[in-house]
């Protein structure tokens, strides 16, 4: 298996926190892998890490994808932190993912409009093109992010949270997309709080801190392994399954969602069984 | 049409109006990202921040340029240590440098044997003595600012989307961040003689301001607003040509007035539409 991501002796501080201790493990190349913890438990930071907007404090990351260059990593950061008041259309911004390898100057050619045009179709936004960021909805907007950050060249794409507080058409669109990202050989890291969607990736880190554990969603989603990063007081095991009470810290609104999600997964297939 | 004509027969109207057009759309062209940006309150502290050094400049007789440019470098690097030093957000240290700087210079200007005349001069500005050596500094500043705006279109873009994801691109946010302000302050420097330094603010602000509630790509709001711009200079000569107010007084305050018309036919607009849906 090759990697898309190996850490050894990592860690991260920022000032005198430590977000995240001392952790050696890989992520696989080629495949959906889910970061998953709680709150503060470092997904951001270790994303950042892998981007490369933060250097280690100690041991090193390597990203066998940015040795073609940074614009071989492709991130798509919470919509929260965007100035969502450009005055910039949708087919904008999703073109700033080709800046990556245009840089400042170089003229926009037809490939990089091809690639532009094949984002926004996988993302299902093509009849928004024309549309200001500002009159989407939070759906459609993260859609848009998903579309620029699809539009650059990229070996592995990184999305932080892409499925918090939206609606099931867009998450549906959004899972459509990255399974197109696996198929043409993309590695896909994406950080998510709700154990569905880490249940139903190929690989999952699990993050308290740390790296508790780091391998396939049945060998790290155990009971074990999740009351050491959540606490056992948030973890509910009952007959055949596992519930985090983990939502308790989310907006009003994203834990309607959460729970709605939840019920959802519920009654499909993705419930993990206890070891 | 005479009404319209008259006021530029005479030559110094006419490089009024020249020097006027140029300050106008090099402001708009910067100030399209100020606005965009949210960089108003620095924008305002800069055009303050540069009285202390006019002021020194006229008591010690040395370049006016020179010392508004020095002044604003302090301000910068002021605002910066603040932030960098302290826990507090950037605004804090715009706040110190703005009270600190506007009121170094009015003490300094205080010690001019005219002090009255030299703090409006600075001020107001003098558009009707807008000299030829004006026209040639301002013409090189909207050089500047047309060219920096094309060829840094994308790095400042990205940058008012978001900085990480600037970084992320490769386009160097920290970098482009301190060439925008120099750009913001090069234009506020050369532009304080011909509209004051207290109503530069007034087409760094109102042209773009306005430009956004009519357009929504930034091409086209600089483009527009550089037509508001000049288009206010020319409506403000004529005014205060017929009226007999103030020049720069008057240029100023056309841009102002017309985002207010804007916005209200804007909002008449949209309420009659949600009334017919």
């Amino acid at each position: 298996m090759k990697p898309a991501v190996v850490a050894k002796d990592l860690v991260i501080a920022y000032a005198n926190a430590v977000a995240l201790d001392r952790s050696t493990f890989m992520i696989p190349q080629g495949q959906v892998t889910a970061i998953i913890g709680p709150n503060g438990s470092g997904k951001s930071t270790l994303l950042n890490a892998i981007a490369g907007l933060v250097k280690p404090t100690a041991g090193s990351i390597e990203v066998p994808a940015r040795a073609a260059g940074a614009h071989r990593i492709a991130y798509v950061m919470q919509t929260t932190k965007i100035n969502d008041t450009l005055p910039v259309t949708v087919a904008e911004v999703v073109t700033m993912g080709r800046y990556a390898r245009l840089g400042a100057y170089k003229w926009i050619r037809a490939e990089d409009r091809q690639a532009v045009r094949a984002a926004m179709e996988r993302t299902g936004i093509v009849d928004l093109g024309s549309r200001h960021l500002a009159e989407l909805s939070g759906g459609q907007r993260q859609r848009v992010f998903v579309a620029q950050g699809m539009a650059q060249d990229h070996d592995v794409l990184l999305l932080d949270e892409p499925l918090t507080g939206i609606d099931i058409t867009t998450a549906q669109a959004i899972d459509d997309a990255i399974h197109a990202e696996i198929d043409r050989g993309c590695s896909v890291i994406l950080t998510t709080h709700d154990l569905s969607e880490a249940q139903v990736a190929d690989y999952v880190v699990l993050l308290s801190g740390r790296v508790v554990a780091a391998g396939a969603p049945e060998d790290v989603l155990t009971p074990k392994h999740l009351a050491e990063a959540y606490g056992p007081a948030l973890l509910h095991v009952s007959e055949d399954r596992i519930f985090l009470d983990d939502a308790a810290h989310l907006p009003v609104d994203e834990r309607h969602v959460h729970r709605e999600r939840s019920i959802h997964t519920e009654t499909s297939h993705s419930d993990v069984h206890p070891d | 049409m005479d009404w319209l004509i008259e006021p530029f027969e005479f030559a110094f109207q006419q490089r009024a109006l020249l020097g006027g057009a140029l300050a106008a759309v090099a402001l708009s062209l910067v100030g399209t990202w100020v606005v965009i940006r949210g960089m108003s309150f620095l924008g305002d502290a800069l055009v303050h921040g540069v009285i202390p050094g006019i002021a020194l400049a006229i008591l010690f007789d040395f370049n006016v340029l020179a010392g508004a440019a020095a002044a604003a470098i302090v301000m910068i690097v002021g605002i910066n240590l603040v932030h960098r030093q302290t826990a507090f957000s950037e605004d804090t240290g715009i706040g110190l440098l703005f009270v600190g700087m506007l009121a170094l210079g009015v003490i300094v200007i205080s010690r001019t044997p005219s002090y009255s005349g030299s703090l409006t001069s600075i001020l107001f500005g003098d558009a009707l003595g807008v000299t030829a050596g004006d026209i040639v500094i301002l013409g090189v500043l909207m050089a500047i600012a047309v060219v920096a705006s094309a060829l840094l279109y994308r790095p400042f873009l990205v940058l008012a989307f978001n900085a990480q994801k600037a970084k992320l691109l490769g386009l160097r946010p920290a970098l482009a961040h301190w060439v925008l302000l120099g750009l913001i302050t090069a234009v506020i420097v050369g532009s304080f003689q011909t509209v004051g330094t207290l109503l530069v603010f007034g087409l760094l602000i109102g042209p773009p301001a306005t430009a956004a509630l009519l357009v929504r790509r930034v091409p086209v709001m600089m483009a527009v607003a550089a037509l508001i711009g000049v288009t206010s200079v020319m409506i403000g000569l004529v005014i205060s040509f017929h009226l007999g107010t103030a020049g720069s007084a008057t240029m100023a305050l056309v841009p102002i007035v017309l985002f207010f018309l804007v916005l209200t036919a804007r909002s008449m607009v949209g309420r009659r539409r949600a009334a017919t849906t």
